[in-house]
């Protein structure tokens, strides 16, 4: 790791990552605070599902939303914390190098005597640093909003934590599957295109299969592997699907500094 | 109109991908269906629901044992993915030229400011008119083995041409924010994070009878699907905030791009 790159390339996403945490926590506390006037309604409908069959509650992926409690509607919340926080790790991920092509500075960069597995590891890990702090914004503010708003009710805590701990992976994912694709592609001209679809595209691809009945595709998206209403209700991971994810993320990994070792770098005269 | 020609090239692989991914996802969503078709069980377990969960759930809108309520459901995804395309069409299209640092070679070309800008728009709308397309002839063909009956074709149309409104708004906004937006950085930044708020709005909305009045910060919730099946008509008002807001967004492009200090 080289310092001198992992600094700069930390202050450059600082702004950022400032935006994203403050967004999030503002996404968060909106939420949150409509639990109070949910939650009333939330147990007459409760009542009202308890007589019906599980099969039923399955089918139509209702059996583990439960408004009425606070994890139960935070888990709801936390969905829409996902979609910021993989649209921010995927926007890092395919700008990480590919910026450096675009704004002419490659050749600078890798003239230096720094080897380029140094700049990628320097690079990498002042993205995750920044997706870290966010990380932690998510943290104090989940706790924050959910002792803010939940009135008298009891919570597990052991479950919270587990869906938080979740965080890190999820965003890695993205981080390194926006990395992998940018250096798979010849160019990148802008990053926003790229980082929304693959995020946005995940996210309708696990809303699909939540509504409209389960098949194979939707074991690709990593929000079905930390789908929050599962590990709120059963408070653990659903393995089989996050060992997926963990195994994108290593291929992802590897395939980025093999790739980016042996990349052809246009020069811009 | 060789500006017009030369961004129709630029943005042609943009479409293509763009239109394989709404592909993808039109068919994936129909071959769901098979589950659902004429399946009593599915209806009966619906009729037994009581009124209040299926309101919360916004299922009382659709059947989904018929073609045209499986459709109504996915309408909301489909409008998402092409709101997003047409957005970042739009903001790309004015400041990739500063990004790329082409934009003193284009503006010194003998023609106006306005007509780049007309010229630029005109493109981005063929380019959201073709995705609209694939949308479309994506649906007539993975629906087609269903034999759907008029009135669902009518149901489709009618989408079409909301989804085509919903394109309209966020392409607008988009030119503007290209025109409007100092750094040309941020005018893909900007149109991202009005495109998460009105989307999680529209979601908000839904939850409390009390948030209603959010649906009118957001297009996602101006064309209601379940309303287009049942009643098969716009709701005016919609309509007009809608055509307010592409015209007021329009008029500020042309506004602040002629009268904007360019970066290089």
């Amino acid at each position: 790791m080289n310092k001198n790159i992992y600094k700069l390339e930390f202050n450059m996403n600082l702004q950022s990552v400032i935006t994203w945490s403050a967004a999030l926590a503002v996404l968060l506390f909106i939420f949150v605070s409509l639990f109070s006037s949910i939650a009333t309604d939330a147990e007459l409908l409760n009542e009202m599902m308890s007589e019906f069959p599980e099969e039923l509650l399955l089918a139509f992926g209702m059996d583990n939303m439960d408004f009425s409690s606070i994890l139960g509607f935070f888990s709801f919340s936390f969905l829409f914390a996902q979609v910021c926080l993989a649209i921010q790790a995927a926007y890092y991920g395919f700008s990480l190098v590919s910026i450096e092509e675009r704004e002419l500075t490659a050749d600078f960069l890798l003239a230096k005597p720094v080897g380029r597995t140094q700049i990628l590891t320097s690079k990498i890990l002042a993205a995750l640093s920044g997706l870290l702090i966010t990380n932690v914004v998510v943290w104090i503010s989940s706790f924050v909003v959910i002792q803010l708003f939940k009135g008298d009710r009891t919570y597990d805590t052991g479950a919270l934590i587990l869906l938080l701990l979740s965080i890190f992976v999820f965003q890695l994912f993205f981080l390194s599957v926006g990395l992998v694709i940018s250096l798979l592609v010849k160019r990148v001209r802008n990053v926003t295109p790229y980082a929304m679809a693959l995020a946005f595209g995940m996210y309708v691809l696990s809303v699909f299969g939540d509504m409209l009945g389960e098949s194979i595709f939707e074991n690709i998206t990593p929000f079905k592997h930390f789908d929050p209403g599962y590990i709120i209700e059963h408070a653990s991971y659903n393995l089989p699907l996050v060992s997926i994810s963990l195994v994108v993320i290593v291929l992802s990994l590897v395939g980025s500094y093999l790739l980016y070792n042996r990349r052809n770098i246009p020069a811009p005269v | 109109m060789n500006i017009f020609i030369r961004e129709l090239r630029a943005n042609f692989r943009s479409l293509l991908i763009w239109g394989a991914i709404v592909i993808l996802f039109v068919t994936i969503g129909i071959s769901k269906f098979s589950a659902y078709e004429g399946n009593p069980e599915m209806l009966a377990i619906l009729d037994q629901m009581p009124q209040a969960m299926l309101e919360a759930f916004n299922m009382n809108a659709f059947n989904l044992t018929t073609i045209s309520g499986f459709f109504g459901v996915m309408f909301t995804y489909f409008a998402l993915l092409a709101s997003i395309s047409a957005a970042m069409w739009g903001s790309d299209i004015i400041s990739k030229e500063e990004r790329n640092k082409t934009v003193e070679f284009s503006l010194t070309l003998p023609i106006t400011r306005s007509r780049v800008i007309t010229a630029k728009a005109l493109a981005a709308l063929v380019n959201c008119i073709g995705l609209l397309l694939i949308i479309w002839g994506a649906s007539l063909i993975s629906v087609a083995q269903y034999s759907p009956d008029s009135e669902f074709y009518n149901f489709l149309s009618l989408s079409m041409l909301a989804i085509f409104i919903m394109q309209l708004i966020f392409l607008a906004i988009g030119i503007f924010l290209g025109c409007a937006m100092k750094q040309y950085r941020r005018a893909g930044s900007v149109a991202l994070a009005l495109l998460l708020g009105t989307y999680f709005m529209s979601i908000i909305s839904g939850l409390h009878e009390n948030l209603e009045f959010l649906k009118y910060l957001s297009p996602f919730k101006y064309f209601d699907a379940g309303v287009l099946l049942r009643e098969a008509k716009f709701d005016p008002t919609f309509v007009a905030i809608s055509a307010g807001i592409i015209i007021l967004s329009m008029v500020g492009a042309y506004l602040t791009y002629s009268r904007r200090d360019l970066y290089i």
